[in-house]
């Protein structure tokens, strides 16, 4: 009996030990100590700021703006080339599975998405009295104009793209809606841009702090091109006319101070992606564009001369630096042929010129060791009279790169301006902090002036071109407009078709920015010849009969550059294949949503 | 109040009854002619003493028991035979001598499907031939054939249906684990749950068990047996039992082996003569699409020095392995106690694994009711790779053969790879064709790296009887396991102080630590009862299980090479957030489980057995209202030998015949918290940290902070139910000594987990989803034969084999296929995509071009590309604008008369036919022998690898590398045709004749020796003088051979880290060689 005594305390144990498991479901409750959820978050005013900043952190990639927008806005006029991995672009035979294409599509519906959840949440934020009235309609207009901006550059690309303007937060969309049209896409961005430009602040109002924020102004720009893609050309021009564009930005007197290091977010920008050297941030690869590194461009240097960095990814047309009209001051602020010097003042106030960078330093030491057998040294680092380079190589030895691959020997002095940077030689400062410009005044002036002549008001539009060439020829622009040499080395025909004025304009004022091949297809069919103007113009700018495929063997012969020794040094001459003035749609985003559509000729 | 057990039930006047009959039988025998035998009985696998062994008069009913020591003392006649029986041990017969001491050594009954043998099943064990489910077991004893570093490489062939395959050779290398197939396509989503007696290890961590110190495997495969662990048991379940001490005198074991490793096979490359005149040949061609500048050090190819460097910088390996355990008990305490230490230097210079194992065991059973169980088991592991492993894993192992043959025109100093003077030979800094390249040999010496990780399992339980039949058990145990590594590079300005303008690299170093500790509460109850012929066996329980995970670390560029201090870098970026479960990141998780279980089993007349299993699991991956699932199972098992009409059937040993349905789940492949939405705030990028998107953006060059929605909600989100059928039947021939087990099974896993690739329409690029169905259907078979031919001489036979017919069945997306996604990104041009899994297809299904050949010559390039124009339009082209002869030629396969990403298809599975494994044994006289083999057929290798062999350019690189031997004797000239290997060029990535495609695809089925083993245990009589009771010496070799078509160095090619998307891609990862063992066992 001793026994069953000790067998009931053991059961009423047991059993007591049991039943607590039973009983806990709260056991299960388990709170997220790694992420945020939307009850944790939107509390402050900063808060829901934050929650419009990460929407303009999709530009913040290299991926997005050099490989997709840069790349699509510059490779495909061929007055820049590619001597990196993306060789592609340089033929037109640019793959659906090219990998950037995929991260400009998806960080772009990433962004719109952003855009797309945070109106609700702004308003909730109002209604809640977290944020008032007037810091809600900034947010709201911000996250209007920065989905519009990205459909902007989207369907410019791509032609018409899927319309994702759901907002729900809780139910998100499955994805699988197929392309509208573009014009369909173009709408939609002008009633973003509308909304916005009723709830952004001016420019005149908005806190130096804010300072990049987007501005009433900016809305107006990208609503007038939009605009212009619909041939909405009255309303573009009242777009393009609004105070809060020609009351607000102005030129720069000088041309080649509007994309120095120094005038960042200046008076003619409208609108420019920021980019920023964190304290305790490098610029090497430590500090790159891929995880988990920083976000700092990757467009300045990897595009100089690989004599000075070692890279040398980007390379111009000599047939755009001899197009430039004599006189023209954009010309060396543009691109750097063979035995030009560099007119930044930012990089000769910082190296004194070409000359003093690392390797040109290092590689004149080297010939001085040995000046009788260092041959490389001395005809890479010698102006050819035993001083110092101090020019984008010479016309004796231009610099075609220190690996011997095909390069020009010409170089982007859009983006040779940052005078942190030495690429990617001694310790390394290959990644800039630069911002960069998407909008800017003198695109809008053209874009007005291309506008006037669809409506007919030419002298408005010589005016509006005057203004623009009037700064480029540093007072006043000849009233004869002419190219320089055309691509076979003759003197170019004077330009009578205010049309083709416009789109030369576009070309010495906008190449190697974001905007030329956008505002080229934007342009549409030539009614004279029914043929594209985008197609026509790559076409006439480029090409001569005879010149053929790339590998001629009787290559157009310059002065100097690519053809001085009867090679073509990268420089191709094919027409852009019809069609192919569009990007193909990203194979990957094509399997995930097998609605799209791929765009005809790929 | 003492109880004897065997005697209970009868009550106390029989009993007094019983005693007094027995005491006068005994006394009878008296009169005759008795002696007093005394004797020993011992086991004769491990000489350990039999306690308990019952030893009868035959013919009688005369017996004693023997004792602790396993001696016994009886009074028998001199005619008389004694019979020794005892449980799981053939029983013998000894004919009563002269002697009067009579020694007997018991052997073990190999025969699985005897009555005795039994098996875990979880919560408890069962009679193996009662089992109603699909379980294969693997004994001690077949573990102790293969030396191996962990227990799941022990696994492999050994148990029909269970897939093992080394992923690697490195030193701990990676093993991947499959029961039935593919279920999941998330990474780690199809990895069965380990059960280490009696704790499920929720994290991981099996190879932290020494091999050495299991008693069993047994595998849980179909949903009858695994339904008891319910949400984790879609993936088998593999129960560990450890060993423990028995009653009797202690037995102490050392177990040492040494192993040497061989060097591993190489890959044939060029050397440096004939890369230099490979070289000047290209940058001499004018066909070249893009120009290929000379090198002045190459232009006197017989001048160069060569570096071969696969043979600097692998090795021969050596392994070393002790082992020390003690084990015994007496009736009321049993313990056992082992040390384990495994030194492991790997084939890679600097790569090491080394682990130090502790455990010890112990039983106490205070009185005949109340009975405690604790387990201690720790391991300390320390493991190098200097020059990584894993292409995945950013492995650097696969540069080997891409180096260029030479240094020359590099270092000034020396041309060698290391002069000894501390000189180390670099690629020329100014050269951009190879200055992208270092030196393996200097990244080994001067990388510093260490990785220690701590596991500590403990468990212990208290289990009580109330009345007979009834017990009630409590269950508590702890596991937690601590992780702290970090590395260092010093800075590197050689190059730049020879050559002005060249890159300096900056020391860099790494640190981070990760803990994660789990706690498991379980109490049970059962009753198992025998009323005439109905007998049952009853289980209830509950269970709560929490994991508490934190990790942090960082990286930076220290002020100097001595410094280790996160604090004191520069630049420094933390870890990024990942979660519990992985090795890196910042924060802390905690998960749980809560859950209750039960199973009754019913067998009539020991014909038929039923079993019904159920299991309700509450976890806190899922929203609320979606914590439960229940999970249930039913079984049928018909004993058909037991019917009268079977029973006299001589030839037919046994038969039964099994049945099962039941549903499992898998929620293994998510991370907590997926079915939240949820916000990140990206850092205001103070450091460049927090990844390449850190949602912050600066205004007026001021970051300020950015929050963005970085998951939706979905509270649909559940575990993946496997819905698993199985009918199998077990025989048995010969008197037992062939038995044969086959099963069918039919696996639907619905709903499967997997964080997918999502149209970023949504907003994300990823979304944790579910996200559809994957068939296994299959067919496993399993046969042993043992036959003692003569006392000396006995032998045996086993073979597994197994089928997976693999399908997708649904995506739930909308999109129709599942491309690889995940770690492994080769680095070739036209290689982004190597697998697409589209429904009706198994999974990991490689895909990419389909290759026709070479081309030729001109006039068919023509040919094609006028009849592109003719469909597309002027400039169009077949293939590509550059396409020369010499160049592949791919398939149109959409017929649209051009060559694009549409006209990729599948090109194999990497899931084989069948797999399996046979095993030869054999003993003669003191000499044991053993092969191995094991096999798979049916499958596709995609081979990476071959590809770069190749590949004279350095691909998605600017720079040249190394190819193979072969394509340089062979590859496509005008003069030279080759219909394999096309022309050479220096940047593929304009032809792409090295995209992904069939030219790659090859047979991956093999046949390999994995071990061939012969064993010498010396003389009894040799030992008794030195109180040993048993010496085993042997030999082994593992990998001795293989028979396959496959061209690389090794089919043997797994699921790259664990994601079964990048399945059988080769990428000339770390190789397998020969293992030569000399091993001793020693028992006393």
């Amino acid at each position: 009996m001793k026994m069953q005594k000790k067998y009931i305390i053991l059961i009423a144990l047991l059993a007591v030990l049991i039943i607590p498991l039973a009983c806990k479901k709260s056991f299960l409750h388990q709170t997220n100590t790694f992420s945020s959820t939307v009850g944790s978050t939107f509390n402050k005013p900063q808060d829901v700021v934050a929650l419009v900043n990460s929407i303009y952190d999709t530009y913040q990639n290299s991926d997005f703006m050099k490989k997709s927008m840069w790349y699509y806005a510059n490779f495909l006029t061929h007055d820049w080339y590619n001597n990196g991995n993306d060789v592609v672009w340089n033929n037109y035979t640019i793959p659906s599975t090219f990998g950037a294409l995929s991260t400009f599509w998806n960080d772009s519906y990433i962004g719109i998405a952003r855009a797309n959840a945070a109106l609700p949440i702004i308003a909730t934020a109002k209604a809640k009295g977290v944020i008032d009235q007037a810091l809600a309609d900034r947010l709201t207009g911000e996250a209007y104009f920065l989905r519009g901006m990205t459909y902007y550059y989207l369907a410019g690309t791509f032609g018409g793209v899927p319309l994702e303007l759901d907002t729900s937060t809780t139910e998100p969309t499955t994805g699988l809606l197929p392309r509208s049209t573009q014009d369909q896409v173009f709408t939609q961005i002008v009633s973003d841009m509308k909304q916005a430009e009723t709830l952004l602040l001016s420019k005149t109002t908005l806190p130096s702090g804010d300072l990049g924020r987007a501005t009433k102004g900016a809305a107006y720009a990208y609503e007038g091109s939009a605009q212009m893609w619909l041939k909405n050309y009255a309303a573009a021009l009242a777009a393009f006319n609004n105070s809060e564009i020609t009351n607000n930005y102005h030129l720069l007197p000088k041309f080649v101070d509007v994309h120095e290091f120094d005038h960042q977010n200046n008076d003619e920008s409208l609108f420019e992606v920021q980019f920023d050297l964190p304290a305790g941030g490098t610029q090497d690869w430590n500090g790159s564009w891929q995880p988990p590194g920083g976000e700092l461009g990757w467009i300045d240097s990897f595009g100089w001369p690989s004599e000075i960095t070692g890279q040398g990814y980007d390379y111009g047309s000599p047939a755009l630096e001899y197009s430039y009209q004599n006189g023209d001051t954009r010309k060396y602020a543009t691109i750097l042929g063979p035995g030009d010097t560099i007119v930044s003042p930012g990089i000769i106030a910082q190296w004194g010129g070409i000359k003093g960078y690392p390797n040109v330093t290092g590689g004149y030491a080297a010939y001085l060791a040995a000046p009788n057998t260092d041959v490389t040294d001395k005809n890479r680092y010698t102006d050819g009279h035993g001083n110092i380079i101090n020019s984008n190589g010479t016309a004796a030895y231009p610099w075609y790169g220190t690996d011997g691959t095909a390069r020009s020997g010409y170089t982007d002095a859009k983006k040779w301006r940052d005078p942190n940077l030495t690429g990617g030689s001694g310790p390394q400062k290959l990644f800039g902090s630069q911002n960069q410009i998407l909008m800017r005044l003198a695109e809008v002036i053209l874009s007005r002036a291309e506008c006037k002549i669809r409506l007919g008001d030419n002298a408005g539009a010589l005016a509006d071109i005057a203004l623009v060439r009037n700064r480029a020829f540093g007072g006043t622009a000849p009233l004869v407009f002419q190219d320089g040499l055309q691509v076979d080395g003759t003197p170019a025909p004077v330009i009578t078709d205010p049309m083709q004025m416009v789109l030369s304009e576009y070309r010495h004022e906008l190449t190697a920015e974001y905007s030329l091949m956008y505002l080229l297809r934007r342009a549409g069919i030539d009614a004279a010849t029914n043929k594209p103007y985008d197609e026509e113009f790559i076409h006439k700018v480029n090409h001569v009969a005879g010149a053929g495929p790339d590998n001629n063997p009787n290559p157009i012969i310059y002065p100097f550059g690519p053809t001085s020794d009867g090679k073509t040094h990268g420089v191709t001459y094919n027409d852009i294949p019809t069609g192919h003035d569009l990007l193909p749609i990203p194979q990957a985003a094509i399997g995930l949503n097998p609605n799209l559509k791929q765009n005809p000729n790929y | 109040m003492k109880k004897n057990l065997l005697l209970n039930g009868i009550n106390s006047s029989k009993r007094s009854v019983l005693i007094i009959l027995l005491t006068v039988f005994t006394s009878c025998i008296a009169f005759a002619q008795t002696r007093q035998i005394s004797g020993k009985v011992i086991s004769s696998d491990n000489e350990s003493a039999l306690a308990g062994v019952t030893v009868k008069i035959k013919g009688t009913s005369n017996g004693v028991a023997t004792d602790a020591n396993g001696s016994f003392n009886i009074s028998a006649p001199s005619n008389a035979t004694l019979v020794f029986t005892y449980v799981g041990y053939v029983p013998q017969e000894a004919i009563v001598g002269k002697s009067n001491v009579m020694n007997i050594r018991l052997a073990p009954d190999m025969n699985t499907l005897t009555e005795i043998a039994v098996v875990a099943i979880g919560y408890g064990t069962a009679k193996k031939s009662d089992l109603t489910g699909a379980v294969s077991s693997v004994s001690a004893a077949t573990i102790a054939k293969v030396p191996v570093t962990s227990l799941d490489q022990a696994l492999q062939g050994r148990a029909a249906g269970v897939q093992v395959t080394s992923n690697d050779a490195s030193p701990g290398g990676n093993i991947t684990v499959l029961i039935r197939g593919v279920g999941s396509l998330a990474t780690n989503g199809n990895g069965p749950l380990y059960v280490v007696d009696g704790f499920p290890l929720d994290n991981g961590g099996i190879n932290n068990i020494n091999p050495n110190d299991i008693a069993s495997i047994d595998v849980l495969k179909d949903a009858s047996a695994t339904a008891i662990y319910g949400i984790r048991a879609a993936n088998g379940v593999v129960i560990v039992t450890t060993k423990k001490g028995k009653k009797g005198t202690a037995q102490v074991s050392v177990d040492a082996y040494t192993a040497f490793q061989s060097k591993p096979k190489e890959y044939d490359v060029l050397n440096a003569q004939q890369f230099a005149t490979l070289y000047n040949t290209i940058a001499a061609d004018p066909k070249q699409s893009v120009a290929l500048p000379a090198f002045p050090t190459y232009s006197d190819p017989s001048s160069l020095h060569n570096v071969n460097w696969q043979d600097l910088v692998y090795r021969s390996g050596l392994t070393q392995n002790y082992s020390v355990a003690i084990r015994g008990g007496s009736d009321k305490v049993q313990a056992s106690t082992s040390l384990g230490y495994y030194d492991q230097k790997g084939i890679v210079l600097g790569s090491y694994f080394k682990r130090v194992t502790f455990g010890n065991n112990t039983d106490y059973q205070p009185t005949n009711w109340l009975k405690s169980s604790s387990s201690i088991k720790y391991t300390f592991q320390d493991s190098q790779n200097p020059y990584g492993s894993q292409l995945i894993n950013g492995g650097s192992l696969v540069q080997l053969t891409e180096l260029p043959p030479t240094l020359d025109g590099g270092n000034k100093l020396t041309y060698l790879p290391s002069d000894g003077n501390g000189n180390f030979g670099f690629y020329n800094p100014k050269f951009t064709e190879i200055s992208s390249y270092s030196n393996p040999l200097y990244t080994i010496n001067n990388n510093r790296s260490y990785g220690l990780n701590n596991f500590l399992l403990a468990n212990t339980s208290l289990e009580a009887q109330i009345i007979s039949g009834l017990k009630i058990k409590s269950n508590i145990g702890i596991n937690t396991s601590n992780f702290a590594g970090s590395y260092f590079s010093p800075e590197d300005d050689r190059a730049f102080n020879q050559y002005p303008g060249s890159q300096i690299t900056n020391a860099f170093y790494s640190q981070h630590i990760n803990s994660t500790f789990n706690w498991l509460w379980e109490n049970t109850l059962s009753y198992d009862k025998t009323f005439g012929k109905h007998t049952i066996n009853f289980l209830a329980g509950g269970s709560e299980q929490k994991t508490f995970w934190n990790g942090m670390g960082g990286s930076g560029i220290p002020p100097n090479g001595v410094i280790r201090d996160l604090a004191q870098v520069s630049n420094l970026k933390l870890d990024t957030n990942t979660p519990a479960g992985s090795n890196t990141g910042n924060g802390s998780n905690i998960y749980d489980l809560q859950s209750y279980f039960g199973r009754l089993t019913y067998n009539y007349d020991d014909r038929y057995i039923l079993t019904g299993t159920v299991r309700r699991d509450g976890s806190s991956k899922f929203d609320e209202s979606n914590y439960y699932g229940t999970f249930p199972s039913g079984a049928i098992a018909w004993k058909a030998k037991q019917e009268s009409f079977l029973k006299n059937v001589n030839w037919l040993s046994d038969l039964k015949f099994r049945g099962s349905y039941g549903e499992v789940g898998n929620q293994g492949a998510i991370l907590p918290f997926q079915y939240q939405e949820l916000f990140s705030t990206g850092l205001p990028a103070s450091a460049n940290g927090g990844g390449v998107d850190n949602l912050g953006y600066p205004f007026n060059k001021l970051y300020q902070n950015g929050t963005a929605e970085i998951q939706p909600a979905n509270i649909k989100l559940k575990w993946e139910t496997d819905y698993q059928t199985d009918i199998g039947a077990d025989a048995a021939f010969l008197n037992g000594d062939l038995t044969i087990t086959a099963d069918w099974y039919n696996r639907r896993s619905k709903d499967f987990l997997l964080s997918i690739a999502v149209p970023a329409q949504t907003g994300f690029n990823y979304l944790t989803q579910n996200i559809g169905s994957i068939d296994n259907k299959g067919f496993e078979f399993a046969a042993n034969y043992n036959h003692n031919v003569s006392k000396d001489f006995q032998y045996g036979v086993s073979l597994t084999v197994a089928t997976v017919n693999n399908k997708l069945t649904s995506v739930n997306s909308g999109a129709s296929y599942i491309q690889n996604f995940g770690g492994l990104n080769v680095p070739g041009d036209g290689w982004a995509t190597f697998s697409e899994t589209h429904i009706g297809q198994p999974v990991g299904e490689f895909y990419g071009y389909k290759s026709l050949g070479i081309f030729q010559s001109q006039t068919q390039i023509d040919a094609l590309n006028a009849a592109a124009v003719a469909k597309h339009g002027a400039g169009s082209v077949y293939q590509h604008p550059n396409t020369q002869p010499g160049d592949r030629y791919f398939a149109d396969t959409n017929g649209d008369g051009i060559v694009d990403a549409n006209d990729q298809v599948s090109l194999g599975s990497p899931l084989p036919k069948f797999y399996g494994g046979f095993d030869l044994s054999a003993t003669y006289k003191a000499f044991d022998f053993n092969a191995y083999f094991y096999g798979v057929y049916g499958n596709k290798i995609f081979n990476f690898q071959e590809s770069v062999l190749e590949s004279f350019q350095n691909r998605s690189f600017v720079g040249v590398e190394n190819v193979s031997t072969d394509y340089y004797n062979n590859y496509w000239t005008p003069s030279r045709p080759s219909t394999v290997y096309a022309r050479a060029q220096a940047n593929d990535d304009v032809e792409g004749n090295n995209v992904a495609s069939s030219a790659y695809v090859e047979n991956g089925s093999f046949l390999k020796l994995k071990t061939f083993t012969v064993g010498y245990t010396l003389p009894h009589s040799l030992l008794q003088s030195i109180n040993v009771s048993k010496v085993r010496l042997y030999v082994s070799t593992q990998n001795l051979f293989t028979i396959t078509s496959y061209k690389g160095l090794d089919p043997e090619i797994g699921i790259q880290g664990g994601n079964p998307t990048q399945n059988g891609i080769d990428t000339g990862t770390y190789p397998s060689s020969k293992y030569y063992t000399i091993g001793l066992d020693v028992t006393f």
